[in-house]
């Protein structure tokens, strides 16, 4: 929020939300490390210390990690967007079916398909925008729409698979050593901060989100900037579809199911306020990774492999690092009206 | 008639009270008799809301006494000043929209648990009578949501009446009051006063202060600068003590002569807002003022000039060109600019700095190809506090953080920031101070001045008569007359109320 002063001095760095919620990261990480690396009989290093597994967690979040990008900037609006998992299943059908029996080059299915995913944001803008619609709604609706259409291309049963290893490469291979996807992840990352912190849109989204009739009588173009996020989201969603579909090599109508509430969560973990006007883009990161590193710290640890409930443990520890965070958040008021109470007699 | 030697009912002495860095109260010291009304003066920012606050418990004071009826006061809550008997009318109804007004009255006076049994025909039987003490002449039994603002202020006082409270503080109570609710809440007050309750009355309209009150204690930067009996003071004496200075002349003279036209209206309505058939002109380097009761369509005519509520009749010149902005955008790219009326809720986004704030309204001219510039910002932020005097931390404040006058001049400083050719103000000096009104009453006149073609829309008739060129007066809807600036004030309220004819 501070981005504009920053001359603000150290205080307002180090008690900034996203720097408590990096230092919660580097604990996990660090915990993880310890309690998650062994050695098994053949003397090899296994588990969670391993570069291996690091990359792996790399992979898996690049997906979740491009929807909570594409939903910073609706929550900043006060809006929200449950569609995005499905839209993400919807986009992987189109791409493989546009590829496979529409007998379209790789790299144009690709366009069109990212194309498609706008169009499909841009159905939710339209509903939020022109008819004026809550997106809590829209969106519950076109959640189970995409999702529909999705089993109804493929009849429910129809896996794409057999994708060129160029294609893969994508998904599946490393690049300048890194996870291909990663450097994928990071230009959107990138892109989305620009966009939410280095210009007008970024301002208009959050004035939107504290004062939708503030905002329209400053004559900012209300309608439009709102539809913007959606249609950004849609796009955004279909990039992850083809990363997914690159990282597994095949595309299914289930893709994405339920990852719209992880990606939720990892936004709100990261800061931004549900009721909009307040958050960032690096605190989406960060909840991201936080998520990342609790789901696959757990599947490390001897403890939870033995019960077998990696699955189980880490929705039980994000649910509550989360509710941690936003009792967090309303921490420093609590302390405040202590510190003020004893004065007062 | 007048209490003076009775007892005092409750003394603040020593009140200081501090929100961070910011001293909003310096050592206050106040006293209410029984059966007096005292008024309460100050600028905006001078501490008010803060002293008020204080009293119903809601802030607690870092330092200083209270004493009511002679009994020192320990710590305060909202629910122990009630059982004392101290009650508030706010600026602001905070009433629940979507129940009756029996049942808002109900809920506010009836004791007892979540289980009592109500007895509906008493409840709405009270309800009524306190109505009529109050002079509305609605029914209890109509939702609160279908009251017009200065109805539902009615109800907060009906409110406060009920409760038989000792002492009582109005917060403003005429602020949206038409003139006939007004005599009628007068009445109440000089009753309540005979009946032996302590009023504390806030207004920034000194002619009521003079009509109604005994004695006034003026507040100038979080202290109090004096208490006097409002017999002993006059206006100018009470307006110098307030500002700490003199304040020579109240409404600048026009200086200019006005140049061509630059807004045109021939025939223009809009059915959805309830403005038919308005033809007037406005020119260069002229106020035209827009005078009127309310719900005359003063503000929904200025909407639908700004595009919130798009024309459906007639037609718009802008400097000769047709215009027929359907949004508030498209109208801020031609040139026009809307001062709105409700500035917590229109003027300011209030979560936002000042900065942000003054910039909104102009992103593609200091933001070229949408890209933020923070200097370019500050800048301009920092200028427009220089320019309009606003009082702050800095461009970082948030616009919460601001008195009501000072929003006022960053939600003006936003609109000026637009270069604009046509300016409507909509009750500009609502709720603000006699300092910083004058302030705003030059600014407007040196925009004038500058070119910019000025409507101004008050339902404050000396600035009306004061500060305009020339007077629309608008009923029902419609413009019902033009007259001259300076006419007499009793041409324009019989023009507003329709006895013209």
């Amino acid at each position: 929020m501070n981005q504009n002063s920053p001359s603000a001095g150290w205080k307002s760095v180090v008690l900034r939300y996203e720097t408590l919620l990096l230092a919660v990261l580097v604990v996990e990480w660090f915990f993880f490390y310890h309690y998650g690396t062994t050695v098994n009989r053949k003397g090899v290093v296994v588990g969670f210390g391993t570069l291996d597994r690091q990359f792996d967690i790399l992979r898996h979040s690049c997906e979740i990690g491009l929807l909570a990008l594409a939903l910073t900037p609706v929550i900043l609006t006060a809006g929200i967007d449950l569609s995005v998992g499905s839209l993400l299943g919807l986009c992987a059908i189109i791409f493989g079916k546009l590829w496979r029996e529409g007998g379209l080059e790789l790299p144009l299915a690709a366009v069109l398909t990212l194309l498609a995913g706008a169009l499909a944001g841009g159905l939710n803008a339209g509903l939020i925008t022109r008819l004026r619609l809550p997106p809590l709604i829209v969106t519950l609706g076109t959640y189970s729409l995409f999702r529909g259409l999705a089993e109804a291309l493929t009849h429910g049963a129809v896996t794409y698979t057999d994708f060129p290893a160029e294609f893969l490469f994508f998904g599946q291979e490393r690049w300048l050593g890194l996870p291909t996807q990663a450097w994928l992840f990071l230009l959107a990352a990138i892109a989305v901060w620009v966009l939410v912190h280095r210009t007008t849109f970024g301002r208009s989204f959050r004035a939107i989100g504290f004062s939708p009739e503030g905002a329209r009588y400053a004559g900012l173009p209300v309608g439009h900037r709102t539809g913007l996020v959606y249609v950004l989201a849609g796009l955004i969603a279909a990039l992850a579809a083809l990363i997914y579909t690159a990282r597994l090599g095949q595309a299914k109508a289930d893709a994405g199911t339920g990852y719209e509430l992880f990606a939720i969560t990892a936004v709100v973990l990261g800061g931004t306020s549900i009721f909009g006007g307040r958050g960032s883009v690096s605190g989406t990161l960060l909840g991201v990774a936080a998520i990342a590193v609790l789901k696959n710290g757990l599947a490390c640890l001897p403890v939870v492999i033995r019960m077998n409930a990696a699955e189980e443990m880490s929705g039980m520890f994000t649910g509550a690092l989360l509710l941690l965070a936003l009792a967090g958040s309303i921490l420093p008021n609590i302390l405040s009206t202590l510190r003020l109470r004893p004065q007062a007699g | 008639m007048r209490h003076e030697t009775a007892a005092p009912l409750l003394t603040l002495a020593g009140i200081k009270k501090s929100y961070g860095a910011v001293r909003a109260l310096q050592g206050v010291d106040f006293e209410l008799r029984a059966g007096e009304v005292h008024a309460l003066l100050g600028e905006n920012g001078a501490g008010k809301s803060t002293l008020i606050n204080v009293i119903t418990g809601a802030r607690t004071p870092d330092a200083g006494t209270m004493t009511l009826a002679g009994r020192p006061l320990g710590e305060l809550t909202p629910a122990v000043t009630r059982a004392l008997g101290i009650a508030c009318v706010h600026q602001q109804p905070a009433l629940f929209a979507d129940l009756t007004v029996a049942e808002n009255i109900g809920l506010r006076l009836e004791g007892g648990g979540p289980w009592r049994w109500v007895d509906w025909r008493r409840r709405g039987q009270e309800a009524e009578q306190l109505l009529r003490r109050v002079g509305a002449d609605f029914p209890a039994n109509r939702t609160v949501r279908e009251l017009s603002m200065p109805e539902q202020q009615l109800v907060e006082i009906a409110c406060v009446l009920g409760s038989g409270a000792r002492i009582i503080i109005m917060d403003e109570p005429t602020a949206s009051l038409t003139h006939r609710e007004q005599a009628r809440l007068f009445t109440v007050v000089r009753e309540l006063r005979a009946a032996g309750t302590g009023v504390i009355y806030i207004s920034h309209r000194l002619e009521e202060i003079f009509s109604l009150a005994d004695r006034v204690t003026v507040l100038r930067d979080g202290e109090s600068v004096g208490t006097q009996a409002v017999r002993d003071i006059t206006e100018a004496g009470l307006i110098k003590l307030m500002v700490g200075r003199e304040v020579a002349q109240l409404y600048p003279p026009a200086e200019s002569a006005p140049g061509e036209t630059v807004l045109e209206l021939k025939g223009v309505g809009c059915r959805r807002a309830g403005v038919r058939d308005v033809s007037f002109a406005v020119r260069a380097g002229e106020i035209f003022g827009l005078a009127g009761l309310v719900g005359a369509g003063r503000t929904e005519l200025a909407r639908t000039l700004f595009g919130l509520t798009p024309a459906d009749a007639g037609e718009i010149f802008l400097q000769g060109a047709r215009i027929h902005p359907r949004s508030a955008s498209e109208a801020v790219a031609l040139g026009v600019a809307y001062v709105p009326e409700d500035r917590r809720r229109h003027g300011v986004v209030l979560e936002m700095p000042i900065a942000h704030n003054v910039t909104m309204a102009i992103h593609p001219r200091v933001f070229p190809g949408a890209w933020l510039r923070f200097g370019a910002e500050e800048g301009l932020a920092c200028q427009a506090i220089r320019d309009l005097a606003v009082k702050c931390s800095g461009p970082d404040a948030p616009g919460s953080s601001l008195s009501g006058g000072n929003q006022q001049k960053v939600s003006l400083a936003r609109w000026l920031a637009t270069k604009p050719k046509l300016l409507i103000l909509d009750e500009p000096t609502q709720g603000v101070d006699v300092g910083a009104k004058s302030e705003i009453h030059r600014i407007i006149r040196r925009l004038a001045k500058e070119g910019l073609a000025v409507i101004m829309i008050s339902s404050d008739l000396p600035e009306v008569l004061g500060m305009s060129d020339r007077i629309g007066v608008m009923r029902g809807g419609t413009l019902s007359a033009i007259l001259p600036g300076g006419s007499d004030p009793h041409t324009v309220m019989a023009a507003a109320l329709g006895q013209a004819k």
